[in-house]
Parts: structure tokens; C-alpha cells; sequence
């Protein structure tokens, strides 16, 4: 049997695992929840109206769709422990005796992982989708660049938490450092260079804000800055950089939880 | 007859341990060799390196003449296990496990369905095809562990105390399983039962601190110490 057969038994059992799992629908209802806050919100506060911007498909997307941040952030839960937890509770010991190698096994991990994801992110987008119909009887077409910027930026998470996941003995433990990495150290660095005159394109959270920069609005016009001259200011990453930056950091940790899982040993 | 396992100079330091010793051992298709030790002695770090799951720090192991460090996936495919005392996914049910590990071992779809019920029928989990794992004891995990073991029919059968956890029917049950399994199939076992192991095996391995005392017969054992007891204790004196 070729490992390309191999890795689709090992993806379809994966993603059964997945949708078998509380932390799926945990993660989907919250998804559901934020996002239609934010929709609730926006219009019952008129968010358009305070920040003195004219009401728009376009500005209706930025919101709704800034959401989806916290979706693949939220997928971090179930994938963080997909390979520690191997080792951690042990059911390595019936996976890995199999004549199947671990590149096999962590791609097919990585897959189920990303179809988990792009799932909830699929719920999340079509709700945005919806409406815009529903408020504006349009949907604006920057709305699938945004998409695909969306499912990047899920293959960048996903790698990071495989990254961590590959070496780190709990899958707690790697959820967390994931988590902290994304929501806390790379802004607190992307924040900083942007102080100091800095364009943080090359920082998978900055790239990640792309989702909502492919609607033709500036940030830092919609979302404000600290103030007349003083602060720092948004920027508005580019998509298509963007879109790159986040493909070769999910390439390269990728490739590094590969590595890892190869070399770590089940003792 | 053609040696199904063979052990040369095996070595395997943990940060600077020395769990095990250049051991050297030659298990011949159909044969069934029993490891003993105390905790500890190297035993189960012997298993996994038989399965590739840890490397040598030093020394090689051939399965039917394939390195296992070389190509472990060709060494291992003719290899069923049940290591430590293995854990499974809680979510799936065990017609799922062994549905995934059958067809990971390339078994046809036809064949498996029959085959899986054949091992939970043999390790008496029939009545749990359907159930989730996560309701399983921890003695209804090592009948399961026992049953993806022997799922593909493996010639070689590596198994480190399958009787642990078990009540004493499924003791005896294992034992019957395993008795049945030797007269086709090459086996090599970690246990402290030492009746377990008289009743399974011909030949015995006596590791201590990562060495090996002895491997032989254990009929010759017998007669030279008079009982597998008394030759147990008296390789592994001083043994913590």
C-alpha cells in the first residue's frame, strides 16, 4: 500500500477523532457566538455612525469577518495536542508500531486538523455572507481574498501548535504555548516595531490582520490610532504578502514538526 | 530454520543512563522466548527497540533479516505489539481502532470486518464492538490491546506483560490465546509471572541491569538451579 493511501486512512480517522471531540463544538458555538455579537452589535450600536465612517457592505465585511481570527485561534484547542498527545496518554504505543511512517501520520494529523478548521471558518464566513445579503443585498468580492487569507493564517496556527506539539511532552502545554505566542508575544513585538517606525509585515499576527484588509478600506481609518500624531498608527497589511508570509511560516513549521516527531522518541 | 529476530551488540543510553548493554540475542522463527528481570533490567527498552519506537545508541536489530533502523516500516509489517500498557483513542469504539490499525496495515475492507470480529470474539469483546473505549477498564484496554496484536496475523508477536491489569480469568484467557499463537507464531515476552512464563515458553531471557545473564532453555535453566525461581533470583541477586 503506498503511503499516500496510508495518509488518507490516517486523515479520515484523524478528523473522525475530531468531530468526535467536545473541543470541536466548543470551539464552532463560539465562533457562532462572537461572531454574531459582533453583527448584533455593530448594528445596534451604529459602529458606522460613531467612528463617522458611511455604512458599507465593505465595512460591514471588516467586522464581521475580523471575527475569524478568533475561530482559527479557538482550532488551537484541538490541534495542539494532536502529537503530544501521542506520547503524553500513550496511544502511540498502538500508532506507531504500524509500517507507516511519521511524516504520514503528522501530514495526515495536519490535514484533519485543517478541514476541522476550515470548517468552523467556512460557518464563520458563510454567516457574514448571509448577512450582507440579509443588511445590504450584496456581498463584496474581497470577501474570498479574505477567505483564503483566513485559511493561511489557519495553516500558520496549525503549524505553530504542531510545531510545539512535536516536542513538547503535554498537549496542554503546547496549546498554551501556542496560544501565548500568538495572542501575546508576537503582538507585543509587532506593537513595539510598529512604535518605532517599524512595518511588521513579516509577523504572522500582522499578516494574519489581512483578512480584513482585502475590502479597498484603510485600518487605520476604520479602526482608529491613539490619537492626532501621537501613538502608533494602524497599517494596513498588504493581502498578497500577507497571503505569502503566512504560507511560508506554515511551510517551514510545518516541516520542523516533521522533523521533530521523526526524532522524538516513544519512551 | 531462519532467525526471526536477531539482537547484535544492542545498546541504549537515557541522558547518560545505560539501560542497556550490548545485548546480543537470536530468536528463531517459532520460537518463544520469555524476558525476565526485575524493574528496571532493560526489558521493555529491549521491546521497543525490537519495534523502532527508540534507537540504539549502539548495536542493530534484524527482523527477518531487515533493519530495523533502516527501514522499520518493512521490518515491523510482519510484527504486532502490545507494549507498556497502551492507551487508546477514547473516542473511537474498538471495531473503529482496529478498523484504522487493519487498514494501516493494509488489510482489505472485506476481510477486516470478519477478522475484527474474529479477535474481539477470541479476546472477549464481542459485546463491546460498539462501545466507546473511553468507558473501558484497564483490563478490557489490555484484552483490546491484545486483540490489534493479533489482528493482521503477525508471524512475530511482541508483547511486554500482556497479562497485566488482567483479573485472573483474563489471565488465564491471555495464557490459553498466546499458547495457541505459539505453535505458529514467533513470540517474544516481557513478564514477572513466572508461571506464565513456563507455560508459554521454551526458552527464557534473564536480563539484569541492561545485561544478559542468561538465555537458554528453560529446562536446562531448571535442572541447573533446580527451579526457574531459584535461577531468577540467583541472576538478578542484589537486583532493586
Amino acid at each position: 500500500m503506498s503511503e499516500f493511501e496510508k495518509l488518507k486512512i490516517v486523515t479520515r480517522y484523524e478528523l473522525l477523532k475530531q468531530l468526535r471531540r467536545k473541543r470541536f463544538y466548543g470551539a464552532l458555538a463560539l465562533t457562532v457566538l462572537a461572531q454574531v455579537l459582533t453583527i448584533a452589535l455593530y448594528k445596534g450600536l451604529d459602529i458606522p455612525g460613531k467612528i463617522h465612517i458611511s455604512d458599507s457592505p465593505e465595512l460591514f465585511a471588516i467586522f464581521s469577518t475580523s471575527i475569524t481570527t478568533i475561530a482559527i485561534i479557538g482550532s488551537v484547542f484541538f490541534s495542539g495536542d494532536a502529537i503530544a498527545s501521542e506520547f503524553e496518554h500513550k496511544t502511540g504505543y498502538i500508532l506507531f508500531p504500524n509500517p507507516v511512517k511519521k511524516i504520514t501520520i503528522v501530514t495526515g494529523k495536519y490535514i484533519a486538523c485543517f478541514i476541522a478548521t476550515a470548517a468552523i471558518l467556512g460557518v464563520a464566513y458563510l454567516i457574514s455572507a448571509f448577512s450582507l445579503l440579509g443588511f445590504y443585498q450584496s456581498i463584496p468580492s474581497g470577501i474570498l481574498s479574505s477567505l483564503a487569507i483566513a485559511l493561511a493564517l489557519a495553516c500558520c496556527v496549525l503549524s505553530i501548535a504542531f510545531a510545539f506539539s512535536s516536542f513538547m511532552k503535554g498537549g496542554m502545554g503546547a496549546t498554551i504555548a501556542t496560544l501565548l505566542a500568538f495572542i501575546m508575544i508576537l503582538p507585543i513585538v509587532s506593537t513595539s516595531l510598529v512604535y518605532a517606525g517599524y512595518n511588521p509585515w513579516f509577523l504572522p499576527n500582522y499578516a494574519g490582520n489581512a483578512v480584513t484588509a482585502t475590502y479597498g478600506l484603510q485600518l487605520g481609518q476604520v479602526f482608529g490610532g491613539f490619537g492626532e500624531g501621537r501613538g502608533a498608527r494602524i497599517g494596513t497589511p498588504d493581502p498578497v504578502t500577507s497571503f505569502i508570509v503566512l504560507l511560508v511560516y506554515a511551510a517551514v513549521l510545518f516541516q520542523i514538526s516533521i522533523w521533530l516527531t521523526k526524532r522524538r522518541e516513544m519512551v | 530454520m531462519r532467525e526471526a529476530i536477531v539482537i547484535d551488540g544492542l545498546s541504549k543510553y537515557y541522558n547518560g543512563f545505560l539501560a542497556l548493554d550490548k545485548l546480543s540475542l537470536r530468536v528463531r522463527e517459532n520460537e518463544d522466548v520469555a524476558l525476565l528481570g526485575p524493574n528496571g533490567a532493560g526489558k521493555t527498552t529491549t521491546l521497543k527497540l525490537i519495534c523502532g519506537l527508540i534507537r540504539p545508541s549502539s548495536g542493530s536489530v534484524y527482523i527477518n533479516g531487515v533493519n530495523v533502523a533502516e527501514e522499520r516500516e518493512r521490518a515491523i509489517s510482519e510484527v504486532g505489539t502490545l507494549l507498556e500498557t497502551p492507551e487508546f483513542y477514547s473516542f473511537f469504539t474498538p471495531e473503529e481502532t482496529l478498523s484504522y490499525l487493519g487498514k494501516l496495515r493494509g488489510m482489505r475492507e472485506r476481510d477486516l470486518g470478519h477478522r475484527i470480529r474474529e479477535v474481539l470474539k477470541l479476546v472477549g469483546l464481542q459485546k463491546w464492538t460498539n462501545i466507546r473505549i473511553e468507558k473501558f477498564s484497564r483490563g478490557m484496554k489490555q484484552r483490546l490491546a491484545l486483540a490489534q496484536a493479533l489482528l493482521h496475523d503477525p508471524q512475530i508477536l511482541i508483547l511486554d506483560e500482556p497479562s497485566l491489569g488482567l483479573d485472573p480469568r483474563g489471565m488465564v484467557d491471555i495464557r490459553e490465546i498466546l499458547k495457541e499463537a505459539k505453535k505458529k507464531k514467533t513470540i517474544i515476552f516481557a513478564s514477572h509471572l513466572l508461571t506464565e512464563v513456563t507455560q508459554i515458553c521454551k526458552k527464557v531471557a534473564i536480563i539484569d541491569h541492561g545485561k544478559l545473564r542468561f538465555y537458554d532453555d528453560i529446562s536446562r535453566l531448571k535442572k541447573k538451579y533446580r527451579s526457574l525461581e531459584r535461577a531468577y533470583l540467583k541472576l538478578t541477586e542484589g537486583a532493586i
